[in-house]
């Protein structure tokens, strides 16, 4: 294989840990890896991770500057096209200078955007011969363009000219194709975790007090809501419990919520904390619950899974690709409470034999689709099938 | 009598409460000053308005302005300077807290008051000694949010507040008790129920049967609209017809837009945005039904404005909205966070005889019309600052 270059292009560096993971992932082949955009705070990688990126407004008027020479020396043709295309664009034009200069005058072979919103704004790179890959995650597909009309429209008249399109479940993928039917080299990549990190224990006792623990960021999304009015029913017909939720600072909803409830004795709520951590915690617990209204496939659900603590999911999003009902886990429906004291009663009643025999198959389901050697030669070939595809145009 | 109003910002069209309460205070004599933070709205209220020291978020310049403040409020204001910082440090308040209370107080401390009212509780937070040090008294307004949700979070932000001299205004019976529990002597509570523009809010329309259903309320979560719309989907599952309409705009949108895309809901559900009270009394004359499944309410004027107009309307237990509606006299009163329990009596109210729902929306119009009008609200203010 060639080697290749790369832009992994989310805007932000280090990024989310999926991005983060594909990242380093990429960097043991034989592929250059590009990252742009706004440095928060510095990162090692490997050395074929190349970094174009600024962080401070000095930094950013010296690579502005920079880039801007190296291009009318080195580019002047190209830069002057840009230009005009930076012209015709909404938006302040120094602020598109600065991220698009490094990208124009470095010239991966593709560039990968992350989220899907930017896609009209990247789509310049198509005319410098670069090809271009839209990864399929997150809200940007799943939320966004149902409450806002003009980013439907965007998506509409944009996904057309998209190379090759990266879904991060089979879901998001039929979502995406609301907005166009015919996309092109589609690749339903699952993310894959360091599974040698991840070791996988068995229970050797379930809790007399149900330790059920849900994990993520303080968001309507995750369905929290839902959780604490189940757990408000289990309280009321005094079932045995503790709730736990990481991630959650400082979120006046819930907090509300809980003390209505009358369930500060019985919930409690978390700082995100070290995933080494998160990971102790994940051991301890007897229930991981994903009570989510949308997901891609939950980091979090993907985790438990590999360490041995058995999953409820709700069924949105690409849960189901992974999470089999009463095999390797339990699926619930969305904003559904009652489903939810249903499956934790149930769950409390299994014998330890049957608990550990699901979470086993967790494992295994999680290893087969979810490893980290897979994801990064998918994305190899993937790469490989959009790079090769040009002559279609 | 000169009473010196403490608020976040001037009221907007939307907090009528304030509003109609200040016009009739200056209509009956009394001179009304308004302390605000924020001074953006213009406003046709006659009483004159004065703005707290504003600062940046440059802490050098907060330095510079702090100290021209401070520095103002001792030399023009000696005295009651000297009395502020006198009761701040008899309460235990550190040095800095003393000085800092000294510049957050200087709009107030600069005038002469007959009585200090904060128009909410989280108001009163940080300026417990200021109307005594001015030789003024002190009453303090709880509304809702400033009694129901900050203290959860903020836990004993009004134990010092409520060891002073204060007279408390509230909105409800439950909000009289809560304080009573909090060691407040009965008669230290004054409740005034909010009250409405009756004139404005009239039917003028005979009842029309139909299933549509509307709510006023901003997007935000102490709504309960996702509990709302998750009983509508109930009604829609059972293949009832209805369209629901909500006025009001907010940061929850995307959550609710995507909540109505998940149930289906799509063609039934109309989200119109922020609407001006006209427009919004026009669609309250379209609509039969009236819903407030909030989570928390201190009391709710839209509730007033819709039984005013005729609505027959279906509310939560929630706090205040129980004492606003009558259950199954002036409308419907159901548990709160209970779609399935919301569904089962928006049905049971659809499917009430036509009389029945009349008689509803007919004891709710002469129940507004007799307790909650604005002349009986300033008539209760006068009693309340005079005795």
């Amino acid at each position: 294989m060639k080697n290749k270059t790369i832009a992994i292009y989310s805007g932000e560096i280090p990024s989310t840990t999926f991005i983060e993971r594909l990242i380093v992932g990429l960097a043991v082949t034989d592929t250059t890896i590009y990252l742009f955009g706004k440095q928060k705070k510095r990162i090692f990688y490997p050395k074929n991770v190349q970094l174009f990126t600024y962080s401070s407004k000095l930094s950013k008027l010296i690579v502005l500057l920079k880039y801007s020479l190296l291009l009318i020396i080195f580019k002047p043709k190209e830069k002057n096209k840009l230009d005009l295309i930076i012209a015709a664009q909404k938006g302040n034009q120094n602020v598109k200078r600065l991220k698009y200069y490094p990208v124009l005058y470095h010239k991966p072979d593709v560039f990968h955007l992350q989220w899907a919103k930017g896609t009209e704004d990247w789509l310049w790179v198509k005319d410098f011969g670069i090809k271009f890959i839209l990864s399929l995650r997150g809200t940007h597909i799943s939320i966004s363009p149902i409450a806002d009309l003009f980013l439907k429209r965007m998506y509409e008249t944009s996904f057309h000219k998209v190379d090759g399109f990266h879904a991060v479940s089979k879901a998001i993928l039929e979502e995406a194709k609301k907005y166009e039917t015919n996309l092109k080299n589609t690749s339903v990549i699952y993310s894959g975790l360091e599974l040698e990190k991840l070791v996988f224990k068995t229970k050797t006792n379930i809790n007399s007090t149900l330790n059920i623990v849900s994990i993520g960021r303080s968001h309507w999304l995750k369905g929290y809501s839902y959780a604490l009015d189940a757990f408000s029913i289990l309280k009321q017909e005094n079932f045995n419990f503790h709730y736990t939720i990481i991630g959650i600072d400082n979120d006046e909803e819930l907090i509300f919520q809980r003390n209505q409830l009358d369930l500060d004795e019985l919930v409690t709520f978390q700082k995100n904390i070290a995933f080494q951590k998160v990971m102790e915690q994940i051991y301890d617990a007897d229930i991981i619950l994903l009570p989510s209204i949308e997901e891609g496939i939950a980091n979090v659900v993907l985790e438990a899974m590999a360490l041995g603590t058995l999953v409820v999911s709700t069924d949105c999003g690409g849960m189901t690709e992974i999470v089999k009902n009463g095999k390797n886990g339990f699926i619930i429906p969305v904003r559904d409470s009652k489903s939810i004291t249903d499956i934790v009663k149930k769950i409390s009643s299994l014998s330890l034999e049957n608990y550990n025999e699901i979470t086993s198959r967790a494992r295994i389901a999680v290893e087969n689709q979810h490893s980290k050697d897979r994801m990064i030669s998918d994305f190899e070939s993937f790469y490989d099938k959009v790079n090769n595809s040009n002559k279609t145009e | 009598m000169r009473i010196g109003i403490v608020l976040p910002s001037v009221p907007s069209y939307s907090e009528t409460f304030f509003s109609s309460k200040i016009k009739g205070l200056h209509a009956s004599g009394f001179e009304v000053f308004l302390f605000v933070n924020n001074f953006s709205q213009t406003t046709t209220l006659n009483c004159k308005t004065i703005t707290a020291p504003k600062f940046s978020k440059n802490k050098m310049k907060n330095t510079f302005i702090g100290a021209f403040y401070l520095l103002k409020t001792v030399l023009f204001y000696y005295k009651k300077t000297q009395n502020l910082y006198r009761l701040d440090k008899k309460d235990g308040l550190s040095f800095s807290k003393r000085i800092k209370s000294i510049i957050i107080n200087s709009h107030i401390v600069s005038q002469k008051l007959d009585w200090l009212h904060f128009g909410f509780g989280t108001m009163a937070i940080g300026r417990e000694n200021t109307a005594e040090a001015i030789g003024a008294k002190m009453a303090v307004s709880f509304r809702g949010f400033d009694h129901y949700v900050y203290p959860i979070k903020h836990k004993d932000c009004y134990k010092l507040l409520f060891s002073k001299k204060v007279k408390y205004h509230v909105l409800s019976n439950g909000m009289k008790n809560d304080l009573i529990i909090k060691t407040i002597l009965n008669e230290k509570i004054i409740k005034i129920t909010p009250a409405i523009n009756v004139q404005l809010f009239t039917s003028h329309s005979a009842f029309e049967n139909k299933n549509n259903f509307l709510t006023v309320a901003r997007l935000h979560w102490i709504k309960g609209l996702d509990y709302t719309l998750e009983a509508l989907s109930i009604l829609h599952k059972k293949g009832i017809n209805f369209t629901y309409t909500i006025i009001g705009d907010g940061n929850e949108k995307e959550r609710l837009q995507f909540l109505v895309h998940q149930l289906g809901l799509n063609d039934v559900v109309y989200f119109l945005g922020k609407l001006e009270h006209e427009q919004v009394k026009k669609e309250l004359a379209k609509a039969t039904y009236y819903l407030q499944y909030s989570l928390q309410e201190g009391f709710c004027n839209a509730v007033l404005e819709a039984q005013a107009m005729g609505k027959i309307c279906i509310v939560s237990d929630a706090d205040g909205l129980k004492e606003n509606v009558i259950d199954n006299k002036t409308g419907i009163v159901v548990p709160k966070r209970n779609p399935e329990a919301l569904a089962a009596e928006i049905i049971e109210a659809i499917n009430l005889q036509e009389f029945e729902k009349e008689r509803l929306t007919n004891n709710a119009i002469e129940r507004i019309n007799s307790i909650f009008t604005i002349d009986n609200q300033v008539k209760q203010f006068i009693d309340f600052y005079k005795n």
